[in-house]
């Protein structure tokens, strides 16, 4: 190619650019959203598993207390060896505290995940419908350039 | 190696800011001034925007998964 057209073949270059970029970023935004359902879903099944926990953290710390009172209805000799729950309110005490730093978590995602999706909507749109406007009049450019220098159009 | 999809974006956006400063190199006349105002900055500067949203976005994600661990 001779240097007089070194601007088209930029051009080109560029036109080629422009389509590689909208397909990579039409990828690059489907890995994002995929990456918000996987971690959403991901923290909904801890909240899930710490919800059953603490269910039976709960019904054991129940069940020590319903032995600890009956213990103690039972008269000074029962209570020489008195039922001991409190192992049983800390576990439960830490299966709730886990379970809110997911509910944290899952309140500050959706949040973010809101606020994201007005911008990656906007991005869609430029991906979508923008950026094909661009790279078509910068094909009608360099059809313009070529015609003008009688340049037989290949490849476009 | 799976890499963040924001980085990924970011070298994509290198990409086209190299080929752009390829092309512009060759072409400096109004019509590419046009064209540069008219769709690259736009372009450039969407772009950034939605690719530093999404960098903050998988930080946040990735220290919900730290965070919740275990």
């Amino acid at each position: 190619m001779t240097s007089i057209h070194a601007d088209i073949d930029a051009l080109k270059g560029l036109h080629e650019a422009l389509v590689r970029y909208r397909h990579a970023q039409r990828e690059v935004a489907g890995r994002g959203e995929e990456k918000i359902r996987v971690i959403r879903a991901s923290l909904e099944a801890k909240a899930s598993r710490w919800r059953a926990e603490l269910e039976q953290c709960r019904a054991e710390f129940g069940a020590c207390q319903e032995r600890a009172a009956q213990a103690a209805a039972d008269g000074p000799a029962a209570t020489d060896d008195p039922v001991d729950c409190s192992g049983y309110a800390r576990a439960a005490e830490q299966c709730e505290e886990r379970l809110e730093q997911i509910r944290r978590w899952q309140q500050r995602i959706d949040a973010e995940a809101s606020e994201f999706g007005g911008i990656a909507s906007r991005f869609g749109d430029l991906l979508e419908n923008d950026l094909p406007r661009t790279e078509e009049h910068l094909l009608a450019i360099i059809r313009s350039l070529e015609a003008a220098r009688r340049v037989q159009v290949t490849g476009s | 190696m799976v890499t963040r999809p924001d980085r990924d974006g970011e070298q994509q956006l290198r990409l086209l800011d190299d080929a752009w400063d390829k092309a512009s190199q060759h072409w400096h006349d109004s019509m590419a001034r046009q064209f540069d105002t008219g769709h690259v900055t736009p372009l450039l500067r969407e772009s950034r925007g939605y690719l530093e949203a999404l960098r903050k976005l998988m930080d946040v994600l990735e220290a919900a998964e730290r965070d919740t661990e275990g």
